[in-house]
């Protein structure tokens, strides 16, 4: 991670929408670091997605101002595509289409030419490189979409609950995974509704609630201030879970 | 990489991949070739070779006259009379008749061909008795079978006719009525490739993700209908290749015209036809949406186009219309192709009515376009 001291990539200034008069997203206020993992949590309904997607220009902002890179999100829609890659939250290809078509598809629609075969390396899936979409696992499926979000070399690139439904080993490789991206200088902005994911992987968390950003910190920070308003388990907290044990007994490798 | 080919990488990029993903889907091949084929063989079998039309027909010859029996004995070499030799009585001829089985019942009465006393020559009533339900054919063959007995006429009694009318075909050089037929079959399996194709396809890409998917980058709408336009005329240029030589090997089609002009005119016609898929695919969000509008589209240019009968037998309010259905100039121009060895000058306008229709529906399908 840079020094705090250093411009922040993206700028998030209160930030609105409504749907039909309803407002889901109420002015809400982020910066993002170059090169850190920044998550946004909160329960189903707490407008992730919608800030996700207004940051990635998917969605009209209706109200605020954002800026990614020095570019105004919503005046430069495409300068600011052409820097960022997206991961939705359920990733679907055409079908019948080897994967290293829909990389060189993916990638020539910001007019590049890529390795395919390179890319899927990095994702694990160079094996698979002529088999469809349509038969790869959920796990495979979100990496093959990482390594579609990165075809052109994107500065900042955004991932939408990507370890929903996956099992805790593809969700561990998915982690890892992620973490190299963030590592070869990219700047990640993810949602999840899973608190041990935003522990392990975030370096800094916004919890959102009803539209609104109610906390933003370091996760070991938010922690430390809750204990220090003197909150305490109920129980004594054991020493490993039954997540352990399961990864004890069924190992870290891959299944898929 | 100059801008220009940056620009155009996306679209050479999707015709490559798209063609290869069409040749592995089995649904889409028995679609987009084996189905126009089957349509092709049905229609040509019946609409092939020009002297197959015949009536079934119940004769009962109560004359023992030697023109009776002469009439007879043609009718049963003529393969223009299918003559039913079940029937033995009138009323088994009515009971077939009102069951669509025979086409109607000729009785040569007793007294047909005999000299009447107080005359010179033969003469006789020939009785032709039809279903009501099946009139036209009934009609025909009253008028065949008049002109049967004025020629015999004309054998007894030497009269010079004033008023004659001689009927013969324009085309002197053979045209079967397939090769009219041709081109009806070929503008249907264009409209059904350029419709049916992206209103079915589009709405399942977009429930599943698949455009919202592409708007996250910077390919841009132009860029994503050139390069499915693109892979869709190649596509309908094969299907024609293999309809052109089913109809030549199976149906002997008499082609007259320029093949290069041929495919200028299919690839035009499958422009336009596919802007209407792309511009009701494009907008609907569901299938749902989609059906409908296709059907409500294409079906109108299905029959008023003249793909399944004859423009000139409308009303003339609705063939007026008819001419600028987008179906009839690209249906009427493949025709003078192959029939009249048209050349693109001739078509001037047809080829107008197809230009300024893709400028209005690609205008259209750009303007109501949805990733999602």
């Amino acid at each position: 991670m840079k020094s705090s001291g250093s411009k922040p990539i993206l700028q998030a200034e209160n930030l609105t929408k409504h749907y039909d008069g309803v407002q889901v997203v109420k002015g809400i206020s982020f910066d993002v670091k170059k090169g850190e993992i920044f998550g946004i949590l909160g329960p189903n309904g707490a407008g992730k997605t919608t800030t996700l997607e207004m940051l990635e220009t998917m969605r009209e902002i209706d109200g605020g101002k954002a800026i990614i890179a020095g570019i105004d999100v919503a005046k430069n829609q495409d300068k600011v595509k052409a820097i960022i890659g997206v991961q939705p939250q359920t990733p679907n290809f055409e079908e019948k289409t080897k994967l290293v078509e829909l990389i060189s598809f993916l990638a020539s629609c910001y007019g590049e030419k890529v390795d395919a075969i390179e890319l899927l390396k990095k994702v694990n899936l160079e094996e698979k490189a002529n088999s469809y979409p349509e038969n790869l696992s959920g796990g495979q499926r979100q990496r093959f979409s990482i390594a579609t979000a990165l075809v052109h070399g994107p500065k900042v690139f955004f991932l939408d609950e990507p370890t929903t439904g996956l099992d805790p080993q593809a969700r561990r490789n998915l982690w890892d995974l992620v973490k190299e991206v963030r590592d070869s200088g990219i700047t990640v902005v993810m949602t999840t509704h899973y608190m041990d994911e935003a522990e392990i992987l975030c370096d800094r968390v916004a919890i959102m609630d009803e539209g609104k950003i109610i906390a933003l910190d370091t996760p070991k920070k938010l922690i430390k201030n809750l204990l220090a308003k003197g909150f305490k388990k109920e129980q004594h907290v054991e020493q490993a879970d039954l997540e352990d044990v399961f990864i004890d007994l069924t190992g870290k490798a891959l299944r898929e | 990489m100059s801008d220009f080919r940056r620009a155009i990488l996306p679209i050479t990029t999707f015709v490559r991949i798209d063609v290869k993903r069409l040749f592995r889907d089995k649904v889409a091949i028995f679609f987009v070739f084996v189905f126009p084929l089957i349509f092709l063989l049905i229609f040509g079998s019946i609409f092939s070779g020009d002297n197959n039309v015949s009536f079934r027909v119940a004769l009962f010859n109560e004359s023992e006259s030697e023109i009776a029996t002469e009439l007879e004995n043609q009718m049963r070499e003529n393969d223009f009379f299918q003559l039913d030799e079940d029937v033995t009585t009138a009323e088994q001829a009515e009971e077939k008749m009102s069951r669509g089985q025979l086409d109607a019942t000729i009785v040569l009465p007793a007294e047909f061909g005999t000299v009447a006393e107080g005359q010179q020559n033969p003469s006789g009533n020939l009785d032709i008795t039809y279903n009501q339900s099946n009139e036209n054919a009934g009609q025909t063959l009253a008028s065949v079978m008049n002109s049967v007995m004025a020629e015999i006429n004309n054998q007894f009694v030497d009269t010079s006719v004033p008023f004659t009318v001689t009927a013969s075909s324009t085309d002197t050089q053979g045209l079967s009525q397939f090769d009219y037929t041709f081109s009806g079959i070929l503008g249907f399996t264009l409209l059904s490739l350029g419709i049916f194709g992206p209103t079915t396809v589009f709405p399942r890409l977009k429930q599943r993700g698949v455009l919202r998917r592409y708007k996250a980058t910077t390919l841009k709408i132009w860029q994503f209908f050139t390069g499915n336009v693109l892979s869709n005329a190649f596509v309908g240029l094969i299907a024609l290749v293999i309809m052109f030589a089913a109809a030549v090997l199976i149906f002997d089609l008499n082609m007259r015209g320029s093949y290069l002009n041929l495919a200028i005119v299919v690839t035009l016609g499958t422009i336009l036809l596919f802007g209407i898929g792309l511009a009701i695919g494009g907008w609907a969000k569901n299938e749902n949406q989609a059906a409908p509008i296709s059907q409500l589209v294409t079906l109108p240019m299905m029959f008023l186009s003249g793909v399944f009968f004859p423009v000139f037998l409308m009303p003339e309010i609705l063939q007026n219309i008819t001419r600028f259905i987008p179906l009839t100039p690209i249906i009427d121009s493949i025709r003078l192709v192959i029939t009249e060895n048209a050349s693109l000058l001739d078509l001037g306008s047809e080829l107008g009515i197809i230009l300024g229709w893709t400028v209005v529906v690609y205008l259209v399908a750009f303007k109501v376009f949805r990733w999602e």
